[in-house]
């Protein structure tokens, strides 16, 4: 097989893998990425209890990691249904 | 007449409807404006809300709204003839499914990508909401019921199938995790999955599994019975695990099959230039079947107009649209799609499956003989097809059921999860806390339901319980696609545009599901089925309370009170 011939299929060969990708496996991996965030929001609700209105025993031990969360908590509360959330200035 | 005359016709029906009709929808009726950033912009996330190009999106709409459900219903509907259905499929497609699912899209665009069910609060009222998830609590209840049969009663026809299908979850599961652990291409992996799979049909060849040794002849546990058992024992375990383990890996493969089934359809059928053998109109029904007069409009509902679409169009499709304008593409080519999925079908239970019109009228006899072997004739005409392209007819057989059952197992993973949320969210209204914060307890609810109608006598054997069955959960859907029209009309009102185009598939479609749900309710009462009565009855109620709730929010927007959003400026 001369070696043009060989670019010419590897080349075809790539678009359909990157095809094949974009049709079928980027829906799936949309799915495993859901499924991360849906995890993540668990997360996220169980330690910013508070803010939520209900109180969270141990808020002392978690405190530290607070400020870690409140940069993804916007993309959180819009995507829960609501442009604002909490105090004005705190989030947004 | 040869089949692929047939399909000439039709593609050429179904290019003029999407050429013109779909253009007067987009520039008169839904007017789409491309200036406007879509949800996947402006809430874009990386998740949910990705802009996607338009034959990617149309590939992952498509894959998601095709099922079973397409195949089953014109496969039985062809008892009439395969005039009556063909029309039907043609003129749905064209002028119910394709504004329905295009307008879904358009409105759920229009209002952040929300999804129907929450439209119906926002955009009617508060009291349509309940009646959404009520709807679709039956809808789910039957699609379980009426698929268990359907992978029973092949399970019972073709036990060479079974090993097949026992392989494929492993298989999924293997595949899912090479996707989920490592980022390179999957055409490889999924190739060899998919060639495992239908290799496994050989050795399902020569190890059948059969319950006949153990199963009784008559009563409760037949060999049909104890499969729909065993299947929703095996849904209960499946919606209990998380989606990415078992039922995402399976739809993968799915996605891969349909594509290989459409494509044995359509080259079978160009290659072997089969004619339809089947009568346009059947005049040699028995004088105690159904009349195709109003009860074709709902055992033809996924292939001709199928609320189910309003649930994916507006549930995923309109958080990855790239502009508005590819909503055309997207949901009315979808519905094609899907129309074209329902000719498939039409095709191979009229040209495939026999050779001559007097074993055509054996296969369909009777209404009872052509709804409990419907899914059997599919097959059979599928492997004709196969046959057709050199595959050995034994192979081709086990083939088709394993195609089938894929699509109708998966369909039933998503339905029982999906009504377990249902369940819990109906609890959650009705303040039964122990249901709706245990998921054993609303699992239990969503399988034993549809168990004990699909356990009703005459589901497998003369087919007669699971015709009707699949006709109440044709209603159901119908009445889904309803309300979803119902939301696309007065939405199209607000906006002080012409709704007539929504509005007459949505007089349509409501009015003959009432009809149908009457016919059905005067015959099961005459005939003492006090399980399927009931049931009716309870659908009818939601059928009447549909027509009222979307009259009084029609009425409402055409005089501009009760607005829940801002009225756009009108068209130039």
């Amino acid at each position: 097989m001369s070696g043009r011939l060989r670019t010419r299929l590897l080349g075809w060969w790539r678009r359909l893998e990157r095809g094949h990708d974009l049709l079928l496996v980027a829906r799936w991996r949309q799915g495993l990425r859901k499924e991360a965030r849906r995890e993540d929001d668990t997360l996220r609700a169980l330690l910013l209890l508070e803010s939520l209105g209900v109180d969270n025993p141990v808020a002392y031990e978690t405190l530290d990691v607070v400020p870690y969360l409140v940069a993804d908590f916007h993309a959180w509360h819009r995507r829960m249904g609501r442009d604002e959330f909490g105090d004005a200035g705190v989030c947004c | 007449m040869p089949a692929i005359v047939m399909v000439l016709i039709v593609g050429v029906l179904f290019y003029l409807g999407y050429r013109y009709y779909s253009g007067y929808l987009a520039r008169r009726v839904y007017a789409l404006d491309d200036s406007r950033p879509t949800p996947a912009h402006t809430m874009r996330d990386g998740v949910d809300f990705i802009p996607t190009n338009k034959h990617v999106l149309f590939g992952h709409h498509f894959t998601s709204v095709a099922g079973a459900a397409p195949i089953v219903g014109p496969a039985i509907a062809v008892f009439w003839g395969w005039g009556p259905a063909l029309v039907w499929v043609v003129v749905g497609t064209i002028f119910a499914a394709g504004v329905h699912d295009f307008g879904a899209i358009v409105v759920s665009v229009r209002h952040k990508a929300q999804s129907i069910g929450t439209l119906t609060r926002e955009v009617i009222n508060t009291r349509a909401r309940v009646l959404f998830l009520l709807i679709i609590f039956f809808l789910l209840t039957l699609v379980n019921a009426v698929f268990s049969v359907v992978i029973s009663n092949l399970f019972v026809a073709n036990p060479e199938a079974v090993l097949p299908i026992l392989l494929e979850i492993p298989f999924a599961i293997a595949i899912g995790q090479y996707i989920y652990r490592t980022r390179s291409a999957a055409l490889i992996p999924s190739l060899i999955g998919v060639v495992l799979l239908y290799a496994s049909i050989l050795l399902g060849q020569e190890l059948p599994i059969s319950l006949a040794g153990i199963a009784a002849e008559d009563g409760l546990f037949t060999e049909r019975n104890i499969w729909v058992i065993l299947l929703f024992v095996y849904t209960f375990i499946a919606a209990r695990i998380p989606v990415w383990v078992l039922l995402q890996p399976r739809d993968y493969i799915n996605s891969h099959q349909l594509f290989i089934a459409l494509g044995v359809i359509g080259l079978g059928v160009l290659v072997g230039w089969d004619t339809i053998v089947a009568p346009m109109v059947n005049d040699q029904t028995p004088d105690n079947s159904p009349s195709w007069f109003p009860l074709l409009f709902v055992t033809i509902a996924c292939g001709a107009i199928s609320g189910f679409h309003s649930l994916v169009s507006s549930g995923t499709t309109s958080k990855q649209l790239d502009k508005e304008s590819d909503a055309r593409y997207v949901g009315y080519f979808g519905a094609i799609g899907e129309g074209a999925l329902a000719l498939g079908s039409i095709l191979a239970c009229t040209a495939g499956i026999v050779a001559t019109t007097a074993d055509w009228h054996a296969a369909y006899s009777d209404f009872g003989t052509a709804s409990g072997d419907a899914t059997s004739n599919f097959v059979n005409g599928v492997a004709h097809f196969a046959g057709n392209l050199g595959v050995p007819e034994a192979t081709a057989v086990v083939f088709a059921a394993v195609v089938v059952i894929s699509f109708a197992a998966t369909t039933m993973d998503t339905g029982v999860r999906l009504q377990r949320y249902i369940v819990q969210e109906i609890a959650e209204i009705a303040r039964i806390r122990p249901v709706a914060r245990s998921l054993t307890l609303s699992g239990i609810i969503a399988v034993l339901i549809p168990l004990v109608l699909a356990l009703l006598p005459g589901g497998g054997e003369d087919g007669y319980t699971f015709g009707v069955l699949w006709q109440l959960f044709g209603t159901t859907n119908q009445l889904t696609a309803g309300l979803a029209l119902a939301v696309v009309a007065v939405w199209v009102t607000k906006s002080r545009r012409n709704p007539i185009a929504v509005l007459v598939p949505l007089v349509f479609l409501v009015v003959m599901t009432t009809w149908a749900l009457i016919d059905n309710l005067l015959t099961f009462v005459a005939e003492g089925e006090w399980v399927l009565a009931p049931l009716d009855a309870i659908i009818f109620v939601l059928a009447v309370w549909l027509i009222v709730e979307a009259a009084l929010a029609l009425r409402q927007a055409r005089s501009g009170s009760g607005t829940s959003e801002p009225v756009e400026v009108p068209e130039s």
